[in-house]
């Protein structure tokens, strides 16, 4: 139960907001294979590579600024982006750089206790957050033009004076070991399967621990730590500065002053190391639920800035685009079959930006994932919905994409992309994550690379850099045995409906229910979710 | 008591402002201007320029809810039959929005609350003659097979078990079944379980359904942003003027006045924080009164980040992560609610009298009027802070409209807060949070040491 702020479009769209739509016409079937309008390559796919070595983003300069300054607005935005995350955590310590940059944005500065800091910015009704990933730190604030001389000594002082004050570290770690042991493990059933997926495929790598850190690493941080902390990761060497809306000379010139008395460099940075490409394993966190949630993914060479990533990207999002109703697997699942609520995949780290469908700016990754998400199923369908998402992500390996299907999903794209830049936070992420991905104009190139690729050349791509077959799983469910047996025996999984079906519809379900998971019988680990992110 | 007075006044014209045409201008709160047109048929159709470079979102808000759920066993059909409305028409069989709404990208999605269901698309302008088309036709026209209606209920089905993984579903449940006995706030948006799980068997009660409620005279239209204002209103006039259907008049069982205080419990058989609720009932929110506003402010006064109870449980004591409020505008008497999301089962009732203490401070007149301009200011500075694309502006506009039943609902809803008195919310609090009125819920984890797996 969440406070409704006056008139909070998150809370609004969380109310009972769902996606609701139809099937696509028989030809959006995946054709059979007499029908294929390209010649089957003659030799196999190739494997997918065994290891992913860790090629290091682009580094901006120190304080790097950028603008998009606009005139139409009296709100003026700020995105301050560190390069440093979860990654940075200490081994036994996980959580500190989350709950450092809590502590910072909500924990008073050296002029202003907690209670202050939040007496000063409400009526205001300025914005000042923070968000923490693997790799990246933003501190993100919004204010009218009205409150910003006063505004900007907040926002500065957190960052250059931050109260840290031990009640207010006891609250703050309190509240995130909660968000793991109540809210991640109990209460979030696709959370967890996500984190179970992440910790799966990473693991023993920097990326393997959930952001918001163990329950043993959260209890063992000190003020001290915190201290440290702030200042080995919060530093110049680190920091992009993005300014948007209502700025001008005089604002640009007065941030970057104040920010230049952060610690001009800090921590090495974390050399991340190669991921040696793992597949065919499986988790199952074991919790009483209704239902069987799942994720599947591996660890993925392609990243933007590489030439396959966009013939990939626009592939995964014919197969399902977040909380679109026009992925393929949403229409094949969800709308023929009533699996579930929703069936998405993507070619990138995802976490949805809250009160959108879109994915959250500067998340960056060195190493990236490549992810379908099967929102809750009934336990009896588990197996069956497992298989179905990897036959048509099969499909895509094996068959070009028909021509009309193709047309319609960059026609999608072409428009669907221009929602992701119409806020000044969501462009100023996507300029600053150019910068780290060497991408400048990303949006626009991407738009641009649309038109010139066709179902052969991103077929093509596909053959080479989308393997099925280096899958992993994770699972929460309630009867964890029986899911992790049927698994390991391999049997079909038959289904019945309610309701008539298209012969079409049972051809393919023949080819669904006996298909081969790659699932390694003696890679199947089942744990209690109450175990999860403990240490 | 005939809970549907506001609409049957709208649909003779009288009590609230008539309007055949109207423009409304920009204000400090809401800087955009509306203007809106009723077609013949009784549907209203609002236009907002908004300067957003050739994107459009365009919304529709239609006045029916897990509200007009009167029949037994049909809980949750207002929601269900939003997933119905994208199954298509004779003339844009299933699958074919998708095609034509797919090829421009729009974002095409819907919701439900108690008491509106919300269409809203987002996308390119270009896309805008195809779209009005689409979207008057499945107004018009829905049409959709009973294999397709019995799939889609096991999408609602799911959609229940996502929801059922978090103890805010049971909570509200629970909460509404002790606090409501006759009206049909008694059940959420969602539905009774078992209602949901019998879904497949009601195809001709969903058929039913949107003859009732899918009218001009109970729909409102909210099209936002950059576009040219003739030539859309003549694609608005061709396609959805022959849309002829009259809402029909439910009466929605009044809620008789609640005498005794009441309790209510939820055992969580998993780990989570302990949770209380406190719930008084209050008036519902209406275009001409400020009942709305000061439940608003009274949220922020009572519980928000500022407030006396926040900084002393939250911040010094750190007995709670979080206090809050769950209220939300309601076409009919609904609840004012408190929250606590306790650390410690112990603390309970320290929290909760200190909840109750709060409370009675303002209904004793003990209200500081620094604060409620603060409030105020943060509403107003909020309002304009929240409307960063067409889309805010458009589902804003439909959800304030949908509840008051006016298209200028927002501004309306913004003006009233402006107005709040120091008087006001002591006088409400005295009269509306009283103890024979409160509903407390309270939830307590109980698990057993294997995990609560059983």
């Amino acid at each position: 139960m969440k406070t409704q702020t006056l008139v909070s479009l998150t809370a609004l769209l969380s109310l009972a907001g769902c996606a609701s739509q139809q099937k696509p016409a028989p030809e959006h079937t995946p054709p059979p294979a007499q029908e294929a309008t390209a010649t089957p390559p003659v030799e196999a796919p190739p494997l997918a590579p065994a290891e992913v070595p860790a090629i290091p983003l682009q580094q901006p300069k120190p304080m790097e600024l950028v603008v998009l300054a606009r005139p139409d607005t009296p709100i003026v935005t700020f995105r301050l982006v560190f390069h440093s995350g979860s990654i940075d955590d200490p081994k036994g310590k996980e959580g500190l750089t989350a709950l450092t940059a809590t502590l910072m944005a909500e924990g008073g500065t050296q002029k202003l206790t907690s209670a202050q800091l939040l007496d000063a910015l409400f009526p205001m009704a300025a914005e000042l957050d923070t968000s923490v990933d693997k790799e990246f730190t933003t501190f993100s604030g919004r204010v009218h033009r009205d409150f910003l001389p006063r505004y900007l000594d907040i926002f500065t002082d957190v960052l250059l004076a931050p109260r840290l004050d031990a009640a207010e570290l006891e609250r703050l770690r309190t509240n995130a070991i909660s968000t793991v042991e109540n809210g991640l493990r109990s209460a979030n059933d696709e959370g967890l399967g996500k984190a179970a997926l992440d910790a799966l495929i990473y693991e023993g790598h920097p990326y393997a621990h959930y952001t918001g850190g163990t329950v043993q690493g959260l209890k063992s941080i000190t003020l001290d730590d915190v201290k440290a902390h702030a200042q080995r990761v919060f530093t110049q060497d680190r920091l992009v500065v993005g300014l948007a809306g209502a700025v001008d000379d005089a604002l640009k010139q007065s941030l970057l002053s104040r920010l230049g008395t952060l610690p001009a460099t800090g921590a090495p940075r974390v050399t991340l190391p190669t991921v040696t490409a793992t597949s065919g394993r499986a988790v199952i966190l074991q919790k009483q639920t209704l239902s069987t949630a799942v994720s599947m993914g591996y660890v993925n060479p392609v990243r933007r800035g590489d030439p396959d990533f966009f013939p990939l990207a626009f592939a995964l999002t014919h197969l399902g685009e977040h909380r679109q109703s026009i992925g393929l697997l949403f229409n094949e699942l969800r709308e023929k079959r009533g699996l579930n609520y929703g069936d998405y995949a993507y070619a990138e780290h995802f976490i949805e930006d809250p009160g959108t469908t879109y994915n959250r700016t500067n998340i960056a990754r060195t190493q990236q994932d490549l992810t379908v998400w099967i929102r809750p199923v009934d336990p009896s369908h588990a197996v069956f919905a497992t298989r179905g998402a990897l036959y048509f992500l099969d499909q895509l390996v094996k068959e070009p994409i028909a021509q009309e299907r193709f047309d319609l999903m960059r026609g999608f794209l072409q428009g669907y992309s221009r929602l992701w830049e119409q806020t000044d936070p969501r462009r100023l992420g996507y300029a600053i994550d150019s910068l780290f991905y060497g991408t400048p104009h990303y949006l626009e190139q991407y738009r641009q690379a649309l038109t010139k690729m066709t179902p052969q050349s991103v077929q093509e791509v596909l053959r080479r850099r989308l393997h099925p077959a280096a899958l992993n799983f994770a699972f929460v469910t309630q009867d964890a045995e029986a899911l992790a047996n049927a698994l390991r025996s391999g049997q079909p999984s038959p289904i019945t409906y309610a309701s008539d079906k298209s012969q079409a519809l049972l051809d393919v379900d023949k080819s669904i229910i006996g298909l081969p998971l790659p699932v390694r019988a003696d890679a199947i680990t089942v744990t209690p979710a109450q175990s999860f992110m403990e240490k | 008591m005939r809970r549907l007075l506001p609409l049957l006044l709208l649909l003779l014209g009288i009590a609230l402002p008539a309007f055949a045409q109207s423009t409304s201008s920009p204000t400090q709160a809401f800087p955009y201007t509306l203007k809106t047109d009723k077609l013949p048929n009784g549907l209203t159709v609002v236009r907002v320029p908004y300067p957003s470079q050739g994107i459009v979102s365009y919304v529709t808000v239609v006045r029916v809810g897990s509200r007009n759920e009167v029949e037994a066993g049909k809980t949750g059909f207002a929601h269900f039959f939003e997933h119905m409305m994208f199954k298509g028409t004779p003339r844009h069989p299933e699958g074919e929005r998708e095609r034509i709404l797919g090829t421009f990208g729009f974002d095409d999605n819907a919701f439900t609350t108690d008491d509106i269901t919300l269409y809203y698309s987002y996308g390119p302008t270009a896309g805008l003659p195809q779209l009005i088309d689409i979207e008057a036709d499945r107004f018009r026209n829905l049409e959709y097979s009973e294999p397709s209606f019995r799939t889609e209920a096991l999408a609602v089905l799911g959609e229940y078990h996502k929801s059922a993984a978090a103890p805010f579903l049971k909570m509200e449940e629970t909460l509404n079944a002790a606090a409501f006995t006759k009206h049909t706030y008694r059940h959420t948006t969602l539905g009774f379980y078992e209602d949901i799980k019998a879904m497949p068997e009601a195809y001709q009660y969903s058929r039913d359904f949107f003859q009732r409620w899918y009218t001009p005279d109970n729909t409102l239209l909210f099209i936002v942003g950059d576009f040219d204002d003739d030539q859309v209103m003549k694609l608005v006039r061709e396609n959805y003027g022959p849309w002829d259907r009259k809402t029909s008049t439910i009466t929605v069982p009044t809620e008789p006045p609640q005498t005794q205080p009441r309790n209510a419990h939820v055992d969580w058989p998993q780990p989570t924080q302990p949770r209380q609720v406190l719930a008084w009932h209050t008036p519902a929110a209406s275009a001409n009164t400020n009942n709305a506003a000061i439940q608003t402010v009274l949220v922020a006064y009572l519980v928000g980040p500022t407030s006396p109870a926040y900084k002393q449980l939250v911040l010094e004591q750190q007995l709670v992560e979080s206090i809050g409020s769950d209220y939300v505008d309601h076409r009919d008497p609904h609840l004012f609610t408190l929250t606590a999301t306790l650390k410690d089962e112990r603390h309970r009732d320290r929290v909760r009298l200190a909840l109750l203490r709060e409370v009675s401070k303002v209904a004793a007149g003990k209200v500081d009027a620094a604060r409620v301009k603060a409030i105020q200011d943060n509403a107003r500075y909020g309002a304009l802070m929240a409307l960063q694309t067409p889309r805010d502006v458009g589902i804003q506009l439909g959800w304030y409209a949908g509840i008051l039943g006016t298209p200028d609902g927002l501004q309306r809803h913004l003006a009233h807060l402006a107005k709040v008195t120091p008087a006001q919310l002591s006088e409400f609090t005295k009269r509306y949070l009283q103890a024979s009125k409160l509903t407390q819920l309270s939830l307590t984890p109980k698990v057993d040491t294997a995990g609560g797996t059983k």
